[in-house]
């Protein structure tokens, strides 16, 4: 099964970096949708169905923070799962993201590994590496 | 102990933005380097305030954008450069800080990026300035002064860091 991501960022380059870290990360992305911030994602949503959103925090005109509570206050789109990508990694932050329903959480600097790992949590989707690599333990034991 | 500390963290932070979005292994050189071509700055506030200033060579911009979007030297536009070095200045600041103290709220400033090879003075803007911190030349930085400065070479190219904070450390 692939999945529809939507990227929000303000950067044209954080957004590729994105996309690329999660299309080499092995994630089954089918469709990747961006949007330059909140604003510019919440027009996306009318025209497309997403399965999760990766959003950064910092952006103009309406911030990620925002934009996940527009997220949670729309029947149609609060049960989209929302990953949060951010450089700020206080933690109080962090509960923040969490308190406001954010389902996980990115600190940049990412590695493919560590966003698969949270994009397929969020999704409910196995992670079949770090599946193969607990056979892999397990067998070497 | 503070200043070790600004200065240990600040280094691993380098390393690990360096080492996991950019793929370029940095080595700490002992001599100051001034072949720099742009730089992107940003400023902090919270528990600790200042700013922090990255210095890049051409080379090892391209390197970066190369290794970080898989792009070929003839794409690299001055754009990908600036997106680059603010995301890069963006990046080191909010992994220095979540490091010195993950307990801690800052803020940060939108990152600022020049591309004229010429490295500005750091400026501070709180009533808690020094003479050190009001503006550096950083041929000349004291090391017992709030302000330091890191010069790393690699395979790719040059890349330094001034860091100014707020008040005595």
């Amino acid at each position: 099964m692939s999945f529809n991501v939507l990227i929000v960022d303000d950067s044209n380059t954080m957004r590729a970096v994105i996309k690329k870290v999660i299309s080499i990360s092995g994630f089954k992305m089918a469709q990747c949708i961006e949007a330059g911030n909140g604003k510019e994602a919440l027009e996306a949503l009318t025209n497309n169905w997403v399965d999760v959103i990766v959003s950064d925090i910092n952006m103009p005109e309406m911030n990620g923070f925002e934009l996940l509570r527009s997220l949670k206050e729309d029947d149609l789109l609060k049960n989209i799962p929302v990953i949060l990508i951010s450089t700020e990694s206080s933690d109080e932050k962090i509960q923040d993201a969490f308190n406001m329903g954010a389902n996980g959480f990115i600190k940049k600097p990412f590695t493919p590994e560590a966003v698969k790992k949270i994009l397929c949590e969020v999704i409910g989707e196995s992670n079949e590496e770090e599946e193969d690599s607990r056979d892999d333990e397990t067998f070497d034991f | 102990m503070k200043k070790k500390k600004i200065v240990e963290t600040m280094r691993l932070s380098i390393f690990e933005v360096f080492e996991k979005m950019f793929y370029i292994f940095l080595e700490p050189l002992d001599d100051e380097n001034n072949e720099y071509d742009m730089e992107a700055a940003i400023r902090f506030e919270g528990f600790l305030s200042g700013e922090i200033r990255i210095l890049l060579s051409k080379d090892i911009a391209k390197i970066m954008i190369q290794n970080m979007l898989g792009l070929k030297e003839d794409e690299i536009t001055t754009q990908a450069m600036e997106d680059c070095s603010k995301e890069a200045v963006n990046m080191i600041c909010g992994n220095f800080l979540g490091k010195f103290d993950s307990t801690k709220v800052f803020n940060l400033s939108i990152p600022s990026f020049d591309m004229d090879g010429l490295i500005r003075p750091l400026t501070m803007s709180s009533t808690n300035q020094t003479p050190a911190s009001a503006g550096i030349n950083p041929k000349s930085i004291d090391p017992d002064k709030n302000a330091f400065r890191m010069d790393f070479g690699s395979d790719a190219g040059g890349f330094g860091v001034l860091i100014a904070v707020n008040g005595r450390v």
